[in-house]
């Protein structure tokens, strides 16, 4: 036997690294006070894009509970062909307490973005805040007048690794469409030009640096199609318009395996029918549809669920609304017609339930200094420690293996709630 | 058709028969034997590898031709029966790892590097980072005989600067 000092002595700084890659976001801030050597490793850039790599072979689901003010922040391992009724269990990361006026929210590549939140004791002052429900820091942006028909979107630029809050101002109003780039020294809103005045129907979505969201042309004396998906690319800020013939009800936009899609569902007598919309080719608006059923007994109902958003292996997740003791995730993967319940423990209470999936740990994200007041009470009461002791110990042997898959799709996502269901606003 | 068997020689003196298909696993092992530097009568000696870290190296090997076998065979097999393969596989290598100190650990990823098996590699690095996810740094320091050559200030201030981390 040899001893230890020799055997660590000669482990190659390569095979330190990859162990590194297999840690916690958590765990590698802290590990980086280990040593000198240890710091300067796990703040290498190729170090920080190998972990980025890692983390897409390991997505996770974020799940944001709201009950009365109070705000929680979890998430779990989101496992990729799952077993049937398999456990995960679910992170703390933060709470905070927030008037529940302002539930509208969304996530993009590893931040969340409340487009209105209030910032102070006075309830009449808000402003756009983004968090990192992570590392519990999170910035103010400028204060911007908004109506209640105005809608405002984070995006994020892959190529740049750049994020942008787009303001679009509702046809109502006489305000002009805004964009803010975050980080940028002094962050103000810039004013931005769209040649098609539009009414916003969606959340949106956003693929590979282009914003998508559905709305239909303000203008009625235009010949245009009812309704258009609006492509904002977040680099350039150009807007497109994909004209849709007909008004697909989608219940929400999707990103399949990259590409954008529809995805709506319906409970018909005891079948559950799901209906998906794949646009095929961006430029000759293709678009395929499929139709799946699912089970004789659908345990799944619009009442008590809810559809988070498709993995990067294009199995579709669906969420109990509230949480509840078992709370389950549902997985359905289209190509083997299987549908597979993943109970997550540690999410107790009769709590509404925001979920997103493919959540990924970034350390751009996390180290990222534009994010810098933490902890701080102006208004905001972050909390980080869990409230009450549980055991949250994640010992699911399913780690060990997921090393080994690797994921192709690296586009950072944007998931939109299901909350602000196309559906809803319909009926 | 019967499965050749090849003989391996630990640094201290240890001999293990394995079977062919099991030692390719091994990259190292497997060119060898594509350039027949493999004698059949003699022994592959592996100078960095102990005996008792070869045995679970073996045992690892062995435990995994069979699948990689079954995957030509993946059309015809069922799906439940997949899923029980996949989660037998798991479970077995949890028990596996689960078994083994930190120093058995780094000892089996050195001899796992030097012959090359890459999924040997990720099992271990997997289970140390799970190992050692929630240590402080003074324990991983510890763990890995690290010296701290932060000064107090220098460490103050890197705490400061993740100082999300430690909540």
């Amino acid at each position: 036997m040899m001893n230890r000092e020799k055997v660590l002595d000669s482990i190659p700084i390569d095979l330190i690294t990859e162990i590194h890659s297999r840690l916690p976001a958590k765990s590698v801030a802290r590990f980086r006070c280990v040593s000198k050597l240890w710091c300067s490793m796990l703040r290498r850039p190729y170090f920080i894009d190998l972990f980025l790599t890692r983390s897409w072979a390991r997505p996770r689901i974020l799940f944001i509970l709201q009950r009365g003010d109070e705000w929680s922040f979890f998430s779990s391992p989101q496992p990729q062909n799952p077993y049937d009724n398999s456990f995960v269990v679910a992170d703390f990361h933060m709470k905070f307490f927030q008037h529940p006026g302002s539930a509208s929210l969304a996530v993009t590549s590893g931040l969340v973005y409340f487009p209105s939140l209030q910032i102070s004791k006075k309830i009449e002052d808000e402003a756009p805040v983004v968090c990192n429900p992570r590392t519990g820091q999170y910035m103010i942006l400028p204060k911007l007048l908004r109506d209640k028909w105005s809608y405002s979107f984070l995006g994020y630029d892959p190529i740049d690794n750049q994020h942008k809050v787009l303001f679009m101002a509702s046809p109502y109003s006489t305000d002009d469409h805004k964009i803010l780039t975050l980080g940028t020294r002094n962050m103000c809103w810039r004013k931005l030009e769209c040649s098609l005045t539009h009414d916003i129907w969606s959340r949106e979505i956003c693929i590979n640096g282009v914003l998508y969201y559905l709305a239909s042309p303000f203008d009625e004396k235009a010949e245009t199609s009812p309704y258009v998906i609006v492509c904002f690319d977040v680099r350039s800020e150009k807007f497109k318009f994909i004209d849709i013939e007909r008004f697909y009800i989608w219940s929400m936009l999707i990103n399949y395996k990259g590409k954008l899609g529809g995805i709506s569902w319906e409970n018909v007598g005891n079948i559950l029918e799901l209906r998906i919309w794949i646009l095929e080719d961006v430029n000759k608006h293709e678009w395929s549809k499929y139709v799946y059923t699912l089970g004789e007994d659908a345990v799944l109902n619009r009442l008590d669920h809810f559809i988070v958003g498709v993995t990067p292996n294009g199995e579709i997740v669906f969420s109990m609304r509230k949480t509840s003791k078992p709370f389950y995730v549902y997985y359905f993967n289209p190509e083997m017609n299987t549908l597979r319940k993943v109970k997550i423990q540690a999410l107790d209470g009769d709590t509404s339930v925001y979920a997103f999936v493919n959540f990924v740990e970034d350390l751009n994200v996390n180290d990222s200094k534009q994010l810098k007041s933490s902890l701080a009470n102006r208004g905001l009461n972050i909390i980080r420690r869990r409230p009450q002791p549980q055991q949250r110990r994640h010992t699911s042997s399913r780690d060990l293996s997921n090393s080994a898959s690797s994921v192709k799709n690296k586009q950072p996502t944007t998931l939109s709630q299901n909350k602000y269901d196309l559906l809803a606003n319909l009926e | 058709m019967s499965s050749n068997m090849i003989m391996l020689k630990s640094s201290d003196g240890a001999s293990f028969e394995i079977e062919e298909a099991a030692a390719r696993k091994s990259k190292i092992i497997a060119n060898m034997i594509e350039v027949e530097c493999v004698d059949e009568d003699k022994a592959i000696p592996l100078q960095n590898v102990t005996g008792n870290i070869l045995a679970l190296v073996i045992e690892y090997c062995n435990k995994h031709i069979v699948d990689d076998d079954d995957d030509v065979a993946t059309e015809e097999a069922s799906e439940e029966e997949e899923e029980a393969k996949k989660k037998k596989v798991d479970d077995w290598e949890a028990e596996f790892m689960n078994s083994m100190s930190l120093e058995t650990m780094f000892e089996l990823l050195l001899a796992a590097n030097y012959l090359n098996i890459k999924s040997l590699i990720d099992l271990v690095c997997q289970t140390i980072a799970n190992n050692i996810k929630d240590k402080t740094p003074e324990e991983v320091r510890k763990i890995f005989s690290i010296e701290n050559d932060f000064t107090p200030e220098e460490e103050e201030e890197i705490r400061k600067e993740n100082a999300w981390a430690f909540g």
